[in-house]
């Protein structure tokens, strides 16, 4: 077996081969050391064959985590995923051992989506562990596991996710089909998987919700949501999800009740803020400004009279300058990431306005634009909403508030025609149709 | 493709409706308030006054920079874009809330003032009509040294952030557009009077019929004009009772009316209720019977408002909406000449109700 298994793998140092004898019998082992954790071939391979307390093919017939491979195929796959070969010389019988040792982040924190008082740890990078949680959050018989693999060449392993009494047979086909036809040689980001499952290249809204939050998983399963784990990376998919979901922090279902409600409306209003107000800037201030209280436009028009550039330049001016910031903040090296901000945000926004570049109301309307665009709970949906201002902008720059007015209504129009997973993606509440199913949730209420 | 050709097709439709060009705010003139007086000059009667606002980044009390620009033409659209010529900058009408006609062209006639105001589009309906006494261009010259920002006075006398005096009776273009054009109910603008000095005065109504001043209120009558007409109904209110004077200040008070009888002579019933409380009583009214004060007062009231309402009658002018409210209740072809027949014969009947809520003293 050594010698073929030296043939089939390039000229690799890593990987080792040896064949061992004791007074009953001789076996040929073969693994590739980084994968493998030494300690345990020791414990259970070496040790136990040279002791020879029981006998040694005793164990391998025994101990069910010794599997017999008939596929000499299937040896170079084994090998790569951790497992020892172990060759059996007198009867020619190959098994193999899972020694795995995988090197992930251990149980960390959440990072990306930050609650006060929710749970305080995220999903590992490691199937495993991140299964552990989710069991323990969701500990229910009825959760399914289903185990695929893609990517020609990184074969990322994959857990499909689910509780068999409330999800949606049509949706989990769906994920299923798109799960298998997927071709592609590498994955390694659950970011990468959404877009591999969409199968749209160019999208506008997120259509698959990527958590890092055992919390939002187990409330999603109870919902009759598919989970889709993705090795290596401590973020999972959700789907099918609505454009509400992407709104919604988890910590909206901790924390006292007005209190939680005033945010959503606060979060909703940012959301408009963030796409419309540099578009209405530009259409007010050089189409309507008579829709201005008359101090503000008299004060608009002295701190915009030192500009020299008409007010599309200046918004174009500084949100390159705020989207520049903000890039290089997510970038650069943590110790240097609040250099960044602090000659960003202050020194230049002040210098910009003193230097007559922009006008002063401008910064405001930025630093709106800017926060209010944090405010949104989910990454991926404040990521793409970031985009959402430039269509506009160049809608009122040629037609003013009826340019913002048909922009916004083609948003509108185009968020109603999205499905994620065959679900209406922008349904408000409304009534469920049986025949059309639910939004992923057969039985929710 | 198809999608393509969709939303250019869009996009190309949105250029017929894009309304006002590209202008920046900084390169338009604000016109903060218009007057629009009777020039004498027969060939060109319209002298027009644009008070054009010169923005300046510190808003504060007596900053306010103000260019003055008057001409006069043979009509006001035409004398507008004349002023053109002398500005650099775009005029803007979008801020003008404040629309100042004067006394002299208000005697004539306002028809095609208020007609030029209601064409052009970015005059807003919610602009505050008056009457500028002696003209409407001394009126607009008055710089009161409160000022904060251009156009900034008239505009808190007028609105209801700034004073809340009785004596004022604001109304916007639209509402003295539809009292024009409504038959049965006739407008009534506030004068705004230059005292000569820095500042003015705004206590009197000028009563039109449907195009020109028929009669001028003085100041009581017009504080119980507005009282009646519910407009502006805190008020303080004189009276006598045992030989003492009383002022007392109206807390809340509603007016109704009704008409009876649709032969002559009608009889028009008007309803004031009002709750009220002593600024200057004499002393010991506490103690004494409040209700022989409450008639007392309500007698008065009564007298005063029927002397009013008897006034307004002779001039011919119909303020409060009788006309339009017998057009309602009694519809028909004729209904208009009815009433016109009517009217001048029509009798009326004032009851006041006065409460008194407490002396205004915690004793």
């Amino acid at each position: 077996m050594n010698e073929r298994i030296r043939l089939l793998f390039a000229e690799a140092a890593d990987l080792k081969t040896y064949t061992l004898s004791n007074s009953t019998m001789s076996i040929e082992i073969a693994y590739i050391a980084p994968l493998c954790d030494e300690k345990m071939i020791s414990d259970f391979i070496t040790v136990p064959f040279t002791k020879e307390e029981i006998p040694y093919r005793k164990q391998l017939d025994t101990i069910p985590e010794y599997l017999k491979i008939e596929d000499p195929a299937r040896w170079q796959d084994l090998m790569l995923r951790g497992n020892v070969l172990i060759k059996d010389i007198d009867s020619g019988e190959i098994f193999s051992f899972f020694t795995g040792d995988v090197i992930c982040n251990e149980s960390p924190q959440t990072q990306v989506e930050s609650a006060i008082q929710g749970p305080q740890i995220a999903l590992s990078e490691d199937l495993n562990k991140s299964m552990n949680l989710i069991r323990t959050m969701y500990p229910a018989p009825e959760v399914a596991v289903e185990e695929y693999s893609v990517g020609y060449i990184s074969k990322t392993p994959l857990l499909v996710v689910f509780d068999q009494r409330h999800v949606d047979p049509s949706v989990l086909d769906n994920v299923r089909s798109k799960l298998s036809s997927i071709s592609i040689d590498m994955v390694h980001a659950a970011g990468e998987l959404e877009k591999l499952l969409i199968g749209k290249r160019r999208h506008l809204f997120p259509t698959v919700l990527i958590t890092e939050r055992p919390d939002r998983i187990a409330k999603s399963l109870s919902k009759g949501k598919v989970v889709v784990l993705i090795k290596g990376s401590m973020f999972a998919l959700i789907m099918p999800v609505s454009f509400f979901d992407f709104m919604h922090a988890i910590e909206d279902n901790y924390e006292a009740y007005w209190m939680t409600r005033t945010l959503i409306v606060i979060r909703y209003l940012s959301i408009i803020l963030t796409i419309t107000l540099p578009a209405l800037y530009i259409a007010i201030v050089s189409y309507n400004p008579e829709l201005f209280r008359v101090q503000l436009a008299f004060s608009i028009a002295a701190s915009r009279s030192a500009v020299p550039y008409p007010s599309y330049i200046e918004v174009f001016v500084m949100l390159f300058m705020i989207e520049a910031l903000i890039e290089a903040s997510i970038r650069l090296p943590r110790y240097i990431g609040s250099t960044a901000t602090t000659v960003g945000g202050l020194i230049l926004g002040q210098a910009a306005q003193q230097a007559g570049l922009v006008s002063s109301i401008m910064i405001i309307v930025t630093s709106v634009v800017a926060i209010s665009n944090f405010v949104i709970p989910i990454n991926s949906l404040s990521f793409s909403v970031r985009f959402l201002k430039y269509p506009l902008i160049a809608a009122s720059i040629f037609f003013g508030i009826s340019g913002v007015a048909v922009g916004l209504f083609l948003y509108v129009s185009y968020l109603c025609n999205l499905r994620s997973f065959g679900k209406p993606y922008f349904r408000l509440h409304g009534k469920v149709n049986p025949a059309e199913g639910d939004v992923g949730q057969v039985r929710a209420k | 493709m198809n999608r393509y050709a969709a939303l250019l097709s869009l996009l190309l439709a949105l250029l017929t409706i894009s309304g006002c060009g590209f202008k920046d705010i900084d390169k338009r003139f604000f016109v903060v308030a218009t007057g629009i007086d009777w020039s004498g000059n027969k060939s060109k009667p319209y002298r027009i006054t644009l008070q054009l606002a010169i923005p300046s980044p510190k808003i504060e009390p007596g900053a306010s920079k103000i260019q003055y620009e008057t001409i006069d033409a043979p009509s006001i659209a035409e004398g507008v874009r004349m002023l053109k010529a002398y500005v650099d900058k775009e005029l803007d009408f979008g801020h003008c809330k404040m629309m100042i006609i004067g006394e002299e062209l208000a005697k004539r006639d306002i028809n095609h003032s208020i007609e030029w105001m209601l064409r052009r589009r970015d005059i807003q309906s919610v602009a505050t009509l008056a009457i500028g006494r002696p003209t409407a261009e001394t009126v607009l010259h008055v710089r009161p040294a409160s000022e904060r920002y251009p156009g900034n006075a008239l505009l808190l006398s007028f609105g209801a952030d700034g004073t809340e005096s009785s004596y004022n009776y604001a109304e916007t273009l639209s509402g003295f557009a539809r009292r024009v054009s409504e038959k049965g109910m006739d407008p009534a603008l506030a004068i705004i009077t230059n005292d000569g000095k820095e500042s003015y005065i705004i206590n009197q109504v000028a009563l039109f019929d449907k195009e020109k001043i028929k009669t001028i209120l003085t100041p009581a009558e017009t504080q119980l004009f507005n009282q009646m007409s519910d407009h502006f109904t805190k008020a303080s209110m004189h009276g006598m009772f045992k030989g003492t004077p009383l002022v007392i200040a109206i807390n809340q008070l509603n007016s109704s009316f009704r008409l009876q009888g649709h032969t002559a002579p009608v009889r028009i019933t008007m309803k004031v209720k009002m709750d009220v409380v002593f600024e200057e009583a004499p002393n010991g009214l506490f103690d004494k019977d409040w209700l022989s004060v409450e008639d007392a007062l309500a007698t008065e009231y009564e007298k005063a408002a029927v002397a009013l309402l008897k006034k307004i009658q002779r001039h011919g002018v119909d303020p409060f909406g009788f006309g339009l409210r017998y057009r309602a209740v009694y519809p028909g072809k004729n209904a208009w000449n009815n009433w016109t027949q009517l009217y001048p014969d029509a009798e009326f009947n004032v009851e006041a109700m006065v409460k008194i809520e407490g002396t205004g003293l915690i004793r």
